[in-house]
């Protein structure tokens, strides 16, 4: 698997996601406050929160593609969207995005060439299979599915080598043999010890989670262990099943 | 493996080869060639037509001399705003739009983000640079029959000249993007680049770099230091482009995120031709939003009597700072132009009806909104005929007041002020509900009408544009007399005035047309919901 690149696997330099008094505001209005946390290397954090909580701000925050308006974040000791921030951080988006006219496979090669990857195409070849996405290898994203193309997007995450894996919703669309897929590629890259950030509803991604950060109205509600009592106290339970 | 690649670099040229495979490989190439050969047929016999029928005379001496010493910084201050205008868009994440899938795998790979976008900004700068040089050199060929001076020497320094503006205006853009200048900064450093042109232009000289670009548009006319402005000029905008292309990395992706999904929608919108989506999301990419305090509270004693006046009214006084700024410089630009009719080509006078039309756009907006919520328009104890016709008025008013003010400027800018005042004031309400019919008809078309009919959805879209510009015959009439070209018994201004108010018929005609359309289009459109 693609999994950690060596940045961060020694556990001796900067964590690879941390967060100091983070926020983010849109025209006055808070949609992340003062929001501080620190990802290690080889944990799995669901991130979870209802709607509108600050979940993607702050993922996209971390990829670097909201500015903070106050407060700092850094991706391996460097500030998102630097060369070492891109090449250490992998980002899932909650809806998958392609070129119009490119396949699935001609995406994964140009992905897997942008960062350098090792034997590309072994990795492509096992993404393929284990996602189910065989036969579409020459699909352009428009003649793919919604299961299909959140498929296709997992795959272009994990394809090239990475630190940090933040994804959003990554779940949604998928049928049950495929979360299970999704759920293993994820132990394998935590087990590689890349950081993992999941933003999500769903109570079996918290419970597979060993950590678990709550937002609510873009500040901190709660960061440990995905204890379900003090979570049901934080949350309504439909807020967390979505 | 298709892309096969040995670093990021090659990996992106490789994926941009394999793109524009894919993309000629889908072109119909007997179809382009054929809408190239019918443009350009088309454009021989305008061009043909328009050389033959204009009858365009040698400026007299004095003439000459006016346009040498002020025609380049008036010329520059256009380019100076035009320059502004690249600022702003800059610091809004301009003049690039980028696809969703670039930012997601392109930029945010550990590859020089000046590597990756440069492509893009190349390939914008050369549709530009063409487009613009080629208009340029349309115009040259108008202008080499007035002034001193060779075909060739005026077509190359008016097609040169056209290329130079995209250049300094997607420089300046550029540079506003990659720098991140705050919309504020980008503004100011934009009204300083005006209000240094103006000035030029009032005090006579050539100190601002946009005058000294201004220069290179009458190069055949110049001798000696101001030959060499224009050489500096046209250095300063590719220096500028040049410097704007080497920070373009430092472009933020929020603000090309966004651009780049406004683009999206509004190249979209400009291919099936709804020109009211454009204008929507136009506003949406400057961030044009209605003010929250109005800058005049209307009494409450008309919203008995006229509430559809008092509505439109009421749209108006919430315009923002920005769009009434706009709308004034498009009517002195518009004014401008029709001056340059006169002294320079009378080709020129095309442009002044189709810049007011973009004003009358804006002007239409409360009309446009309710074409746009049919439900809410069903809603109203109002046939959708009357609704709509009652929404002219207030419109018609405030187009009249525009083209007043291009009126003004253009008694100012060509100070011939009884000719000026007196064609403005007799064309004034016939242009305005001409321009204000011809933006309600554009507004109100639904673009997918006639999608199954290529060239009625073309002529459907084009027809207000090209109806707008025939606000521009009462000056061409007025230009005809005052030269004598058409045989009248008087040539002085009070004639020119007299034929020029004679165009009211044809341009009122023109507005009933128009009116007698909407009313049909709306009456069939109830027809059918009921």
């Amino acid at each position: 698997m693609s999994g950690a690149t060596a940045a961060t696997a020694a556990g001796s330099g900067p964590p690879p996601l941390s967060a100091h008094g983070l926020g983010r505001n849109y025209d006055g209005y808070i949609a992340l406050g003062s929001f501080t946390v620190e990802i290690e290397a080889g944990e799995l954090v669901a991130l979870i929160g209802p709607n509108g909580a600050g979940k993607t701000t702050f993922l996209n925050l971390a990829a670097g593609l909201l500015e903070p308006t106050s407060g700092r974040i850094e991706v391996a000791g460097t500030p998102p969207g630097s060369l070492a921030a891109r090449r250490a951080l992998s980002y899932l988006p909650d809806t998958p995005v392609f070129y119009e006219d490119l396949s699935v496979a001609e995406h994964l090669e140009y992905v897997a060439a942008l960062h350098g990857a090792k034997d590309p195409g072994a990795r492509i070849d096992e993404l393929l299979e284990r996602l189910g996405l065989q036969g579409w290898e020459d699909a352009l994203g428009a003649e793919l599915s919604k299961g299909m193309k959140q498929k296709a997007s997992i795959a272009l995450a994990l394809v090239r080598p990475f630190d940090v894996l933040l994804a959003d919703e990554p779940l949604d669309g998928l049928d049950p043999p495929s979360r299970e897929v999704l759920f293993e590629l994820l132990a394998e890259t935590r087990a590689a010890g890349a950081a993992i950030v999941v933003s999500t509803h769903r109570p079996d991604v918290i419970a597979a989670a060993g950590r678990c950060v709550a937002i609510r109205d873009g500040r901190l509600a709660y960061d440990g262990a995905p204890d379900p009592a003090v979570l049901t106290e934080i949350f309504d339970r439909s807020e967390l099943e979505g | 493996m298709v892309l096969a690649a040995a670093d990021p670099v090659a990996a992106m040229k490789a994926m941009r080869r394999a793109r524009r495979r894919r993309y000629v490989a889908r072109v119909d190439v007997m179809e382009v060639l054929y809408r190239v050969y019918l443009g350009a047929l088309v454009a021989v016999f305008a061009l043909g037509f328009l050389a033959g029928a204009l009858h365009e005379v040698p400026a007299d001496p004095a003439s000459v001399d006016g346009i040498r010493a002020h025609a380049p910084a008036a010329i520059g201050l256009a380019v100076a705003l035009l320059i502004y205008a690249g600022l702003r868009a800059g610091a809004r994440g301009g003049p690039l739009a980028i696809e969703a899938a670039e930012v997601q795998y392109t930029l945010l790979a550990p590859v020089s983000r000046r590597a990756a976008l440069r492509p893009a900004a190349l390939a914008q700068l050369r549709i530009a640079t063409i487009s613009a040089a080629i208009f340029g050199a349309v115009v040259g060929n108008f202008v080499f029959r007035r002034f001193p001076g060779t075909a060739v020497e005026w077509i190359g320094a008016l097609a040169a000249f056209g290329a130079l503006v995209p250049v300094a205006v997607l420089g300046s853009a550029l540079a506003a993007s990659g720098r991140r200048l705050r919309p504020g900064t980008a503004a100011a450093l934009g009204a300083a680049l005006v209000a240094w042109s103006a000035l030029d232009l009032a005090l006579g000289w050539s100190t601002s770099p946009a005058t000294m670009l201004g220069e290179a548009a009458t190069l055949p006319l110049q001798h000696g230091a101001r030959a060499v402005l224009a050489a500096v000029g046209a250095a300063l905008a590719v220096a500028l482009f040049a410097g704007g292309l080497l920070g373009i990395g430092g472009l933020g992706l929020e603000a090309a995120r966004r651009r780049a999904q406004l683009v999206a929608e509004i190249r979209f919108s400009a291919a099936v031709k709804d020109v009211r989506t454009v204008v929507l999301l136009r506003r949406q990419l400057a961030s044009e939003r209605p003010r929250r305090r109005p800058w005049l509270r209307l009494g409450g004693g008309s919203a008995a009597r006229a509430p559809i006046w008092r509505r439109d009214w009421q749209s108006f006084l919430r315009w923002p700072a920005v769009r009434i700024v706009r709308v004034v410089l498009l009517a002195v630009a518009a004014g401008a132009l029709a001056v340059a009719g006169f002294s320079q080509t009378p080709v020129l006078f095309v442009l002044p009806g189709p810049l007011l039309f973009v004003a009358a756009l804006d002007l239409i907006e409360p009309l446009a909104q309710e074409s746009d919520h049919p439900t809410r328009r069903a809603l109203l104890p109002l046939p959708a005929p009357r609704l709509m016709r009652r929404h002219l008025p207030a419109p018609a008013l405030a187009c009249c007041l525009v083209v007043a003010i291009a009126a003004v400027a253009a008694a100012g800018i060509g100070g011939d002020f009884g000719l000026a005042l007196g064609v403005g004031a007799v064309s004034l309400i016939p242009v305005a509900l001409l321009l204000i019919g011809a933006a309600a008809f554009s507004a109100t078309n639904d673009p997918y009408e006639y999608a199954l009919v290529p060239q009625l959805e073309m002529a459907m879209a084009g027809a207000p544009i090209a109806t707008s510009a025939l606000a521009g015959l009462p000056a061409l009439v007025a230009w005809a007399v005052v030269g004598g070209r058409l045989h009248l018994q008087a040539h002085g201004d009070g004639a020119a005035v007299g034929a020029a108010a004679a165009t009211e018929v044809l341009l009122l005609v023109v507005f009933a047309v128009a009116l007698g359309f909407l009313t049909w289009r709306f009456a069939k459109i109830e027809r059918e919901a009921t």
